[in-house]
């Protein structure tokens, strides 16, 4: 009579180990099945346009079927000042952020306006982009810009940069925290300010977290898609520094264009697809160096950093 | 402590009043300033239509534009920026927007019906006089100035042509059979919904409906092809359209829009042409350029 029953429940133990296998299986065969889409379409039709051609052209033209230009570079350009803008922005406030509610902000303030920053993560793009074009543009094109236009560069940059503050502070706090306390009280103990303490020990100490965090709002910001079109004008023109410029960025320029297109330029979508991709991958692949070493230097550096408090406050 | 509180919250409270105070004042309309062009992305088909219209097919958009990815964008776009132009079908233009006149012309349907206001397109189809003798034809013909068609036509976004003296369709005893209709592309979605229509009407009856532009559904309409050809441009008589008669279904009318602050009434069709085209030797880049 056991028997059958521990049968069962052996058959039913396999059963599940198969089924929770499956399931981690299914995440690794997305990637896998998004991967090959994109090579097997992409690879081609870059091969195609010709990869220079593509990725060092500077011209986007699709109007005229006769005579089409697939020229990404003004894309790349832009994706790469827009998310540059944006991580300067975002990096400076979210630091300062981050320190004042580790040390110079009263602990109950502290939480409370942590879980108002996080909150911020949970917004929808579509809601920042909302925001963007009914605020930042008309106060950005009746107040500050030179040449009436709202759209644009600084606009994307303002709203990226906002999006990116709660992986900043949180990281960047986190690595604070984590941080050994004691170099705090010793530095104190030396004779230095608070300030001098958290700037000169701390902040260096958790230096390994600030960079782990900036290479995760990179990611973020770079793959922006839906708050970046309604607000960065969209034109596919080369960056030329000024800052109320409509631009393109490379998911702006998918994201334009391949609901409805067909043909050729779908294919040269997909091939945008592509070189955001391998963007993407190099953030991640830097996001994780950065996390796998931040455990041996530090250790090395920390009593540097004590002495050169030391001596500076000697 | 709870000096310190309220400090923050009362900072906070004046930046978010500072940014709508400043958000709202100093957006007036300034005809020295430029010209805020907005256009739709490549692949649409209000763009399309409109390019080709005043002359600019095959043209890309002129530097510095702003790219709304949709109608709504548009519209929200144009109503809250007072330098803007844009254009957009006439059937989604609300009122919050100002229409401009192109060469004197009001954007109406009146107007796009008697042929005047220049950025429209008849609808129509095509066929031999003989066509219109087969029952099951005639049918079809009566059927789509029908006030049932018709209301469709405006509820898709175009402008109905019969709306005055629509009647209600009376179905007359069919036996079945089959209708080809090709054509224009722009005219194409709208058939497919209106045949789906006839043949819910009428059961044995089979609407084929395909595309291949509107020259094609000229010549299929002539050489007996197709018993319905449909174009969405001018209709000639004459040389390819010899021997054939036409029906207006329906028009496609482009309003040119701008915000309500702004204080230009008319563009001539030239104008409008020297404001979308990059390579305009006197590209029109402010509104004072107008006068």
């Amino acid at each position: 009579m056991i028997r059958p029953f521990y049968r069962f429940i052996r058959a039913r133990e396999k059963l599940m180990k198969v089924l929770f296998l499956l399931s981690s299986v299914f995440a690794v065969l997305a990637l896998l099945v998004i991967f090959l889409f994109l090579m097997m379409r992409g690879i081609p039709s870059i091969a195609n346009i010709g990869f220079f051609r593509f990725v060092f052209g500077t011209r986007w033209s699709v109007s005229d079927p006769n005579n089409q230009s697939f020229g990404i570079l003004p894309m790349i350009v832009g994706s790469i000042y827009v998310t540059a803008l944006a991580t300067l922005i975002g990096v400076t406030i979210g630091l300062f952020t981050a320190v004042f509610l580790y040390k110079f902000c009263p602990k109950k303030i502290a939480k409370g306006v942590r879980q108002l920053i996080n909150l911020l993560a949970g917004i929808p793009s579509v809601v920042y982009g909302l925001f963007g074009v009914m605020v930042i543009v008309p106060f950005l094109r009746n107040n500050v810009s030179s040449n009436g236009m709202g759209h644009g560069v600084l606009a994307a940059s303002i709203i990226l940069a906002i999006m990116i503050l709660p992986t900043i502070v949180s990281i960047t706090l986190d690595a604070l925290h984590a941080a050994p306390e004691h170099y705090y009280e010793g530095a104190l103990a030396l004779g230095a300010s608070k300030e001098r303490a958290v700037f000169g020990v701390m902040l260096p100490s958790a230096k390994s977290g600030v960079f782990a965090a900036v290479v995760l709002a990179v990611g973020r910001a770079i793959g922006e898609t839906m708050a970046v079109i309604m607000v960065i004008g969209g034109s596919p023109e080369m960056p030329n520094g000024s800052l109320f410029q409509s631009i393109r960025t490379l998911t702006a320029n998918i994201a334009l264009g391949a609901m409805e297109a067909t043909g050729s330029i779908l294919d040269a979508m997909i091939a945008t697809g592509v070189i955001l991709f391998v963007f993407t991958l190099f953030i991640n692949v830097g996001f994780n160096l950065i996390k796998n070493k931040k455990k041996k230097p530090n250790k090395k550096k920390k009593p540097d950093k004590e002495e050169e408090a030391t001596d500076e406050v000697g | 402590m709870k000096k310190k509180i309220a400090g923050l919250l009362s900072l906070c409270l004046a930046v978010v009043l500072g940014a709508v105070v400043l958000t709202g004042c100093g957006a007036g309309f300034d005809p020295e300033k430029p010209i805020a062009v907005v256009v739709r992305e490549t692949a649409s088909g209000t763009r399309g239509a409109f390019m080709e219209i005043i002359g600019l097919t095959g043209k890309d958009d002129p530097t510095g534009v702003i790219t709304a990815p949709g109608t709504p964008q548009v519209l929200a776009e144009v109503r809250g920026n007072p330098q803007a132009i844009a254009y957009e079908s006439l059937g989604y233009v609300t009122s919050e927007v100002k229409k401009l006149k192109i060469n004197g012309v009001e954007a109406t349907v009146a107007n796009i019906i008697n042929n005047t206001y220049p950025i429209a397109r008849p609808l129509s189809v095509v066929y031999l006089p003989a066509t219109l003798d087969n029952p099951l034809f005639a049918a079809f013909h009566t059927f789509l100035l029908s006030s049932e068609a018709q209301v469709v036509i405006r509820d898709m976004g175009y402008v109905d042509v019969n709306n005055a003296n629509a009647t209600a369709y009376a179905k007359p005893p069919l036996s079945g059979g089959t209708i080809n209709i090709s054509g224009s592309t722009t005219v194409q979605p709208l058939m497919d919904v209106l045949a789906e229509m006839f043949e819910d009407l009428h059961s044995g009856v089979t609407v084929v409906v395909a595309g291949g532009g509107s020259g094609t559904g000229r010549t299929q309409a002539q050489n007996g092809t197709s018993n319905f050809g449909m174009i969405s441009n001018e209709f000639e008589t004459g040389g390819t359209t010899e021997g054939l008669e036409f029906t207006m279904v329906g028009g496609d009318g482009i309003a040119v829009i701008v915000n309500t602050k702004n204080t230009y009434d008319n563009l001539t069709l030239a104008q409008l042409k020297n404001i979308y085209d990059r390579d305009a030797e006197n590209r029109i880049t402010k509104w004072a350029d107008l006068a």
